[in-house]
Parts: structure tokens; sequence; C-alpha cells
């Protein structure tokens, strides 16, 4: 991940630009072009370095869970010995209802996030990768989601004044 | 929805092109015109099908390297429900509340945080955990990402490139 120069004060803008809902209009890229003072050609390249440098992994619709059929989901962490945290995480990622899967700083080193149709298709995932990784339950925590209150990932590259906004509650 | 939605769901999922009429372009792989798209995006929204349609950002390409799952032990004599107010600060960008496991975890309310280094995703949550009073929590950084990807995905890794 080093070795790329990182996005210039045009290319923050125009990140942050695209991370609200594009235009439904026929030329969106236009449409927001415009609206920062730049060239629609000019937008385009630089989106397309964007895309390809990776720093946009896609311009894409976010779909709601429920209507999509995943009703349950789940936080698990793991306590895994160090020299199988490799292991045992590319056991993990191989479910498709798994969407996170991150090693973290702390005695439960794997956290992973399971979606699934109901309560039972997780803990039938959950079970079977215990069994394929060898992780006793007692070294496993279950964390079922009860609620989501927020999902909104969204970064604010604009400048310090928006970063100091970020402090108190909304 | 329709096939024909799940087949546009699966195109769109792979990303907008970076060309002038990204929904013509779309179209032409399903016999779609441009504007028959917009019409099936649009449709899906109004379903609550497509929550939100825009840029997903590499956060560690434009230098967004620490990242913090919260874990909150409920502090029970709040006015008002914790996991609304933690969820009202900008800076939190999910908010759960989850079981706990009785005499072993007994957080229930998670957050996440983002930020250019360790030091200032500490001191926001250091913040917000004086705003409210709680002094229970468990930060958790990650040191190493094995899977991100949207949760709900049409397509196996949710896009081309994932």
């Amino acid at each position: 991940m080093t070795g790329h120069p990182l996005p210039d004060e045009t290319d923050l803008q125009i990140l942050d630009a695209l991370q609200d809902d594009i235009p439904l209009v026929p030329r969106p890229f236009e449409a927001i072009a415009q609206r920062l003072g730049i060239p629609e050609q000019v937008f385009l390249d630089r989106l397309e370095r964007l895309l390809e440098e990776g720093i946009i992994k896609a311009i894409s619709p976010i779909l709601e869970a429920r209507p999509m059929g995943l009703c349950a989901s789940t936080l698990v962490a793991l306590h895994v010995p160090d020299e199988r945290v490799h292991e045992t995480a590319a056991i993990i990622n191989g479910y498709p209802g798994v969407s996170h899967n991150f090693r973290r700083d702390h005695y439960y080193a794997l956290w992973f996030t399971i979606s699934g149709k109901s309560e039972e298709d997780i803990q039938r995932v959950l079970a079977e990768i215990l069994r394929r990784t060898g992780i006793p339950g007692r070294d496993a925590l279950n964390l079922p989601t009860i609620r989501k209150l927020k999902i909104d990932v969204r970064f604010s590259f604009l400048n310090d004044e928006e970063q100091e906004d970020n402090y108190g509650p909304a | 929805m329709d096939p024909l939605d799940l087949h546009l769901l699966s195109e769109l999922e792979g990303g907008l092109p970076p060309v002038r009429e990204p929904y013509e372009e779309i179209g032409r792989r399903l016999n779609l015109t441009g504007s028959e798209v917009l019409e099936r995006i649009r449709k899906l929204q109004n379903a609550g099908i497509i929550r939100k349609f825009r840029a997903r950002i590499n956060q560690r390409r434009v230098g967004i390297s620490a990242n913090a799952l919260v874990a909150w032990k409920h502090v029970d004599s709040l006015n008002g429900d914790m996991g609304s107010l933690l969820a009202s600060y900008p800076c939190v960008t999910h908010c759960y509340e989850r079981l706990p496991v009785p005499g072993r975890w007994e957080y229930t309310v998670y957050t996440v945080h983002h930020g250019y280094s360790r030091d200032a995703v500490l001191a926001e949550i250091g913040e917000i955990a004086d705003h409210i009073c709680a002094h229970e929590y468990v930060v958790l950084f990650s040191t190493e990402e094995f899977k991100r990807v949207p949760n709900v995905r049409v397509r196996e890794n949710g896009s081309n490139t994932a």
C-alpha cells in the first residue's frame, strides 16, 4: 500500500462529492463536475485514475439487507493463538456470509461478521467455522445484532473545520 | 424485483464506469436504454432495496489508517438510550446493539471510528466517553484486514475488483 502518491486537493473534492448519492441523470459526472467547477473531462480522467489506483473501490449501490433476504447478523470474536491467526482467517474468509474479518489488538484476536437468512443459518455457519478451525467454543464470543443504529461510512476530506465538527453529537 | 433487476444490480455492483453516460453503458450490457436503467434504479431506491448509491473509498489509501471498534458497557444512569446517543456523534460511522455473553463479555453497544492516527481516534473516543460519562469500554484497533466487502452483495465478492 505504499509507493502511491496521496490524492491532491482536487482528488479530495472529488472523493468527497462522490460519497453523496450519484445523480440519476444521463450524465451524472457532468453534474458533479459542474458543482465542483471543473470540466467534465478532467473529472472523468481523475475518476478513472482514482479507480485504477484503487482509492475508489467502486461507485455502486449499497443494498439494504432485509429485502435481499438477509434477516440476521452477528459479530464473532475468537481467541486464536498468534501462529494460527492467518490460517484461521483464511477459513473464515471462505464463507460468503462473512463480509468483514479483521485482526484486532486484543486477547480475542479475530473479529468477523456473519450475515444470514436467519439466526439458525448463522449458528450453522459459526458451528462449522469452529469445527473446521478447531477453535473451542469457550474461545468464541457470539454477539448477535439486536439493533442497527447507524451504518454510515462517510469520510470528510474537505477541511479541518469539518473534522472538528466530528466531535460533538449531531 | 424481477430477474432483470437482479442482473442490473449485479452489473451496478461492479461499479459505474468512468464515462460520460455510465447508465447508457450499463444498459448496453443488459439490452436496456440508459433511461430504462435510471427508471429501474429509481424504483429500487423507492422500494428501499438500494439504500445509497455512491463511491466506496479505500480509506487506507487516503491515509485513514486507524480503525477502531469500541465495545461499550451499558450505562444505566444515562438520560435516554445509549445506542442512539452514541450513533448521534458524526465521527461514529457504525453503531450497533448486540447481545452480551453473560459472565464473559458484558458489552452491548458497539461503535466504529476511523482516523489518520491512533492518537486521534483515541482522543475522539475519550471525548465521547467523557461526554456521556461512560467509562467501561474496550477499544479494539484493527491491525490486519482479512476481508472487507459490502455485507449485502449480489455477486460473491461484491465487485470485480474486491
